[in-house]
């Protein structure tokens, strides 16, 4: 009698623990905060392309190594000129709702990027002359050629969705290998696999849910607890936290940021050259590296990252090393030994400002006065980003997969160009390498990056290091020089 | 009792409009630019123009303060900037949130602060009295996301009770409350405490005891009754407050409640979202100060409405 109750028990155990199994393979990531919207052409928080990636896709998409693949489209032609790509789309590609992707969904799409009076970043494709559906894909014809244009496809912007589609802020409808079950703000996405997904491949993880944990204490507490698998983006002064627990792992891969300490170019007594100079011999990199970054993190000598690989500059070591000495020098030279400047730092960012905390020391040390200033993200961005009334401020410029977007920055009238940095001959290399199509670029934009080290529009500092931190057995994981979460990839 | 009614809710609308004024002023006063935030350091003049055009930021103050004024009376409250969805289902869904963890709480926190104010008004000179008392200097002293930080630590790491956040089961509700109602409870007994301690050394104590009321019906009926008003309206204090949301508790647990909505949206300068909040919170502290008015007389056959 006793026995045969065991067994029932131990039948009832298994058919629940069966039951679990059925119930599919769930992950559950967590991340700071909410997207803002799931329209493609009116999202601009990071937030939303980090989820968006796995719902979304374009033409192309972006691998891990910084380069452009089909997606949509299986391959893709350019005639002579470089300015008529031709994509083929893939047979049998579907969206969520079912339907097939035509290339008339293609041309929609990518008009209403490039709409000014719908598209947030309609701008950004303002290169495209004429989208033209054909036969077995679409036909896009470029003003004139552009080396950066494939790169753009691959943006979220660009993303591909059906014509019919209405209210896709809230209800994304696009291909990528998971749909958007549910959004509830402040708690969770629901992401479910969406199984006639074009490849044919069926990614590990039948569910995922993006939990919304804006403490970075209570997420790795989370992730102890088991009620988080994977943090993508791990905040460093949390990493003690974890690097011991043997259930754990943490992999480190470079974020593409680049950290810089931005200078006034236009305003006395920085409009000097050897004022910059002195500021840049005068920091000690590898001390803000261990100092803020505990050490993890790569020290930049260029406005790429060298997560760029293609396009990285890797020759510019000693354009700026560390020389107290020759600083002094400079300033003295100068006449400026007395300089007093204001070092405004963002207070959202605590690895900015402890890196601002740390460079004013090594300046003091030259004999210059640094009245540090902190202030709130708002104020920051009106008064050193836009109206560009600072001295030295200091901030990360999130990465791309085209150099053109990050590197256009520094040029003369660019409206991003918060350094008030001016040199014709950059310029010049600017607009080059965007007409420049193929690998005739790579060496337009190393002299680019050679100009900015040595003219200094600021001090590159470092690329943080992106820490991915998830329970042991949790396997596939990709970090991206672009700001995705690759859900499909992974696997336990 | 009409005109206290008729004056009560004269002040209700004249606070309303006035809060709804200085939310929307002091949001504008704020630096930062709701469209700048949004965008960060990708912002160009043609973007930054269009999403300012699309928050209507490009109007005029006034004429945007009418607007959402007249908006909000017909119930159209608009779309989030932040969250690009109607503010009215963010509200629907982290009101109900907070306000069940304000009762939770405040509830926890009245079942173990009475009976131990109580105790150390008994009972003054214990040791069990003392250790209270030591305890609820602690539970004062204690920052919050600490004590939510180590309790996860202890029963959803370590022992694995209990869930490390969200609220997916009642279970996930224990933490947060215990959180929120530690501190409470403190507060509540030492007032519990200092009302019994004074209801006690009253005329009328003396006389009911001259009159040979026994001991035990002085402490629980005529005391309590009279030790407890200032607990009782403390408590009221401690629950409309908790309405609006908990911002470190909401963060430590994840919690989509009214606290990080609002944080979101200020931090955002997520207008049409931040207003809509601070209304509702207003709306419901006036009707809970209304019905906590009529409560206390109730309590006190003393108070007169007029």
């Amino acid at each position: 009698m006793r026995r045969s109750s065991v067994s029932v028990i131990v039948v009832v155990f298994m058919i629940i623990a069966l039951g679990g199994l059925a119930h599919g393979q769930v992950l559950n990531i967590a991340i700071p905060q909410d997207p803002d919207s799931f329209d493609p052409v009116k999202t601009v928080a990071a937030a939303t392309s980090e989820v968006a990636f796995n719902i979304y896709e374009g033409l192309v998409k972006a691998t891990p190594e910084g380069e452009v693949v089909g997606a949509l489209s299986s391959h893709w032609t350019v005639n002579d000129s470089n300015t008529i790509y031709t994509f083929y789309l893939r047979d049998g590609a579907v969206f969520h709702d079912g339907t097939q992707v035509t290339a008339d969904d293609v041309v929609h799409a990518l008009n209403r990027a490039r709409d000014p009076e719908v598209a947030v970043r309609a701008g950004e494709l303002s290169m495209i002359r004429d989208v033209r559906s054909i036969e077995k894909g679409v036909e896009i014809e470029l003003y004139e050629p552009n080396g950066a244009f494939i790169y753009t496809l691959s943006e979220v912007y660009a993303s591909i969705y059906p014509a019919h589609a209405a209210d896709l802020a809230r209800n994304p409808v696009g291909t990528g290998p998971y749909y958007l079950q549910e959004w509830l703000p402040n708690q969770e996405l629901e992401l479910r696999r969406f199984d006639q997904y074009w490849s044919g491949e069926k990614p590990y993880f039948e569910q995922a849910n993006f939990l919304i944990i804006p403490d970075e204490n209570s997420m790795v507490l989370n992730l102890k607890a088991g009620r988080v698998n994977l943090i993508p983006r791990l905040e460093m002064t949390v990493l003690h936290q974890v690097e011991n627990d043997p259930n754990l792992e943490v992999l480190s891969a470079p974020m593409n940021l680049v950290q810089v300490f931005s200078i006034n170019n236009a305003r006395e007594p920085f409009n000097d050259w050897r004022v910059r100079k002195a500021l840049a011999l005068g920091v000690d990199r590898l001390a803000i590296l261990y100092g803020a970054a505990w050490g993890h993190g790569t020290l930049l000598d260029s406005a790429l990252s060298p997560s760029m690989a293609n396009f990285y500059n890797d020759a510019l070591h000693e354009v700026n090393p560390y020389d107290p000495q020759r600083a002094r020098e400079l300033l003295k030279e100068a006449g400026h030994e007395n300089l007093k400047l204001t070092l405004t730092l963002p207070a959202n960012y605590p690895l900015h400002v402890q890196a601002g905390e740390l460079v004013a020391q090594q300046w003091k040390a030259l004999g210059i006065q640094v009245d540090l200033q902190i202030v709130e993200w708002g104020t920051w961005l009106e008064r050193v980003y836009t109206q560009r009334d600072y001295d030295v401020s200091v901030i990360g410029l999130a990465g791309r997969l085209d150099p053109h977007a990050i590197l256009v920055r520094y040029t003369t009238n660019n409206s991003r160009n918060f350094f008030n940095f001016s040199n014709e001959r950059y310029d010049e290399l600017i607009a080059l390498g965007l007409r420049t199509v193929g690998s005739d670029r790579r060496a337009v934009y190393l002299e680019a990056q050679k100009i900015l080290a040595e003219e200094l529009p600021g001090v590159f500092v470092m690329d943080p290091p992106q820490l991915a931190a998830m329970t042991k057995g949790i396997q596939g994981w990709r970090s991206y020089p672009t700001y995705v979460v690759d859900v499909a990839s992974l696997y336990r | 009792m009409k005109r206290y009614l008729l004056q009560k809710t004269g002040g209700f609308v004249l606070t309303a409009i006035l809060v709804s004024i200085l939310t929307f002023f002091v949001i504008q006063i704020l630096p930062g630019d709701p469209a700048l935030l949004m965008l960060g350091t990708e912002a160009t003049p043609e973007i930054y123009a269009r999403v300012r055009m699309e928050m209507n930021l490009d109007k005029p103050v006034l004429q945007r303060y009418f607007g959402w004024f007249a908006d909000f009376l017909k119930g159209q409250w608009g779309n989030s900037w932040r969250y690009s969805m109607p503010v009215r289902d963010l509200v629907a869904r982290a009101f109900p949130l907070s306000i069940l963890l304000a009762f939770l709480s405040v509830g926890a926190a009245l079942l173990v602060a009475t009976p131990a104010g109580m105790f150390m008004a008994a009972r003054p000179k214990t040791y069990s009295a003392r250790l209270i008392s030591v305890l609820t200097q602690a539970g004062l002293g204690l920052p919050q996301f600490w004590v939510g930080l180590l309790l996860i630590q202890v029963f959803a790491v370590n022992m694995r009770l209990l869930p490390a956040g969200g609220n997916s089961s009642y279970a996930s509700f224990l933490l947060p409350t215990l959180t929120l109602a530690l501190p409470r409870a403190a507060i509540l007994s030492r007032f519990m405490r200092v009302g019994m301690a004074d209801a006690l050394r009253q005329d009328y104590i003396r006389t009911a005891r001259a009159k040979g009321v026994s001991s035990r019906a002085i402490f629980f009926k005529h005391a309590l009754r009279n030790g407890s008003l200032a607990v009782v309206t403390v408590a009221g204090l401690q629950f409309a407050q908790l309405f609006a949301g908990t911002i470190v508790v909401e963060q430590v647990f994840g919690l989509p409640g009214v606290g990080q909505l609002l944080l979101t949206g200020v931090f955002q300068r997520d207008l049409p979202l931040v207003q809509a909040v601070v209304m509702v919170i207003v709306f419901l502290i006036l009707l809970f100060d209304l019905a906590f008015d009529l409560c206390l007389g109730l309590l006190d056959p003393r108070i007169r409405y007029e």
